[in-house]
């Protein structure tokens, strides 16, 4: 049987309000899993969820997380006990899964790497951490940078958006992750670089990490992904192959898809 | 490192050479008495000459140094362990206790610390390291409220949440990431300005008389009120310690601003 990580009834609450009603989604290794939705319908409470990290604010009142590595099992979810769970008790049920099997690219990638260390310290933690071999600067190769000794002695402040995204790839290589929760890894590049990022997130799929993709962009999902999970005030809309986004039946998907249209002109 | 910088590195290690020097020699500051040669000139026997006493100048300078050279790194000490830890756990974990601890560090922080100090001398004796501990219990809150600001602001940044999602601990991300990496050029700057705030209140005291280091142990601060206004006198007498006083302080101040993070472009 093959890796693989599934989410169920998800549930997320914020006082009286429902941020996540009943997500659920499965992805397997080497595969791509896109969780498109607008902006708050979503999407990176969902993502932090598959970490147990929802953030201060809301509470995850209910959710069934299987994770399948290597014929073990992990349901860091099971038996907890009474909702809403404390973020301490979260971290003791996420030690050894948190970086070790699920990996997280922040949305903001410069700003989650630490502001005072350099690249290859950073890289070299995660080195340490995940147990793998080999330096820094093969890791940096490894997630697109021709030149690593360039990039290595640099600070986060130093880097562009999209040597801040290739820097925590390596990380997240370098940690070996089997599973990558990439939060909109597009946002904000320009189109050269948004194809390199997206072709490394390709390759690494390939390699067999199962990649969740969480974005906005529709025209990249069908590029990349397999299937796609439409999110849509915190529910499932639709779940689909990728190839046959085009013919979404729910009228919520179907505008998103016109804007996307409309937006690329017309070409996707 | 700026030309400032180099200047208060090299002024603060000549000084603690200084200390050193003292600390080993075998220089006797109540047997050097000899009014035969009392305020004399620089001379090669003499480098800063003699005070009106024919006590060498130089001697006592280097001397004097170990009337705050202790008690400045006691305050250090005695400031950062309660105010480092308390504020670093306070600004991770928040919670009632961090607003109590808060709370306590503002009431702290009303009182003024010059007060404090001498409370705390002439209750518990009138000791140079009572006076450093003093000093570094009533900065404490300072630099505990400071860690605290920078620690609770810095936990909320994505690069936390980054390193939670890579597999790191609280316990590593809090000492290592945010306190090491994040918070140690603040505490060292905080830590220079309490070593200057302590030679200064030392000096003062001393200067003043009554309380601090008194005659014939030399302090710069007892040098100079020894010195100044002597008739004929040895101006070195009075314009060294002066000097040294100064020269300290700023030393302090400018290797404290050198030490910034550098997060921004």
């Amino acid at each position: 049987m093959p890796d693989r990580l599934e989410m169920r009834r998800l549930e997320v609450r914020a006082r009286d309000r429902m941020l996540l009603d009943g997500v659920h989604m499965s992805v397997e290794a080497g595969e791509i899993l896109a969780l498109v939705g607008e902006s708050g319908s979503g999407k990176t409470l969902t993502a932090r969820s598959l970490l147990g990290l929802p953030g201060p604010r809301p509470g995850i009142v209910s959710a069934e997380l299987l994770i399948q590595v290597d014929g073990c099992c992990h349901r860091p979810y099971a038996g907890l006990g009474p909702a809403p769970w404390s973020s301490k008790l979260l971290d003791k049920r996420f030690k050894g899964i948190r970086g070790a099997v699920v990996g997280y690219l922040p949305q903001d990638a410069r700003g989650g790497l630490d502001p005072l260390w350099t690249v290859q310290r950073l890289v070299a933690e995660s080195i340490t951490l995940g147990g793998t071999s080999g330096e820094p600067a093969d890791w940096l190769r490894r997630a697109g940078f021709d030149h690593p000794a360039v990039v290595q002695p640099l600070y986060p402040h130093q880097l562009s958006g999209g040597m801040a995204q290739r820097v925590s790839l390596a990380m997240t290589m370098a940690r070996g992750s089997r599973f990558i929760v990439a939060d909109e890894p597009s946002t904000g590049l320009d189109p050269t670089v948004r194809n390199g990022i997206l072709a490394e997130i390709r390759k690494l799929a390939d390699d067999g990490v199962g990649v969740i993709l969480i974005t906005h962009d529709l025209r990249l999902v069908s590029r990349l992904a397999r299937r796609v999970v439409i999110l849509h005030q915190g529910k499932v809309l639709e779940e689909m192959a990728a190839r046959e986004l085009s013919s979404a039946t729910s009228t919520r998907a179907r505008e998103m898809l016109l804007a996307t249209a409309r937006i690329s002109g017309g070409s996707r | 490192m700026n030309a400032g910088a180099r200047f208060g590195a090299a002024v603060l290690a000549m000084v603690l050479a200084g200390w050193a020097l003292a600390s080993i020699s075998s220089y006797d500051v109540i047997a050097d008495v000899d009014p035969s040669r009392a305020s004399l000139g620089p001379s090669l026997d003499h480098w800063l000459g003699t005070d009106h006493l024919g006590r060498d100048v130089a001697w006592r300078l280097l001397k004097a140094s170990q009337a705050f050279m202790g008690p400045g790194l006691l305050a250090c000490t005695v400031s950062s362990l309660p105010g480092v830890a308390a504020g670093a756990l306070a600004g991770f974990f928040g919670g009632p206790i961090a607003y109590a601890l808060r709370y306590l560090a503002t009431v702290i922080a009303t009182l003024p610390r010059f007060v404090l100090v001498l409370l705390a001398i002439t209750i518990y004796g009138d000791n140079m390291w009572i006076l450093g501990a003093a000093a570094g219990l009533a900065y404490a809150p300072t630099l505990a409220e400071a860690v605290y600001n920078r620690i609770d602001s810095l936990k909320r940044d994505e690069f936390v949440l980054a390193a939670r999602a890579h597999g790191l601990g609280s316990w590593r991300i809090l000492w290592y990431h945010l306190l090491w990496i994040n918070c140690r050029y603040l505490v060292g700057r905080h830590a220079l300005y309490l070593f200057s705030y302590t030679l200064l209140l030392e000096t003062t005291l001393s200067y003043i008389g009554g309380f601090g280091v008194k005659e014939p142990t030399p302090s710069w601060g007892n040098m100079l009120a020894f010195e100044f206004g002597q008739r004929d006198g040895n101006p070195w007498g009075a314009w060294a310690p002066a000097l040294a006083i100064w020269l300290t302080i700023l030393a302090c101040n400018l290797l404290a601003n050198s030490l910034v993070e550098k997060r921004r472009a």
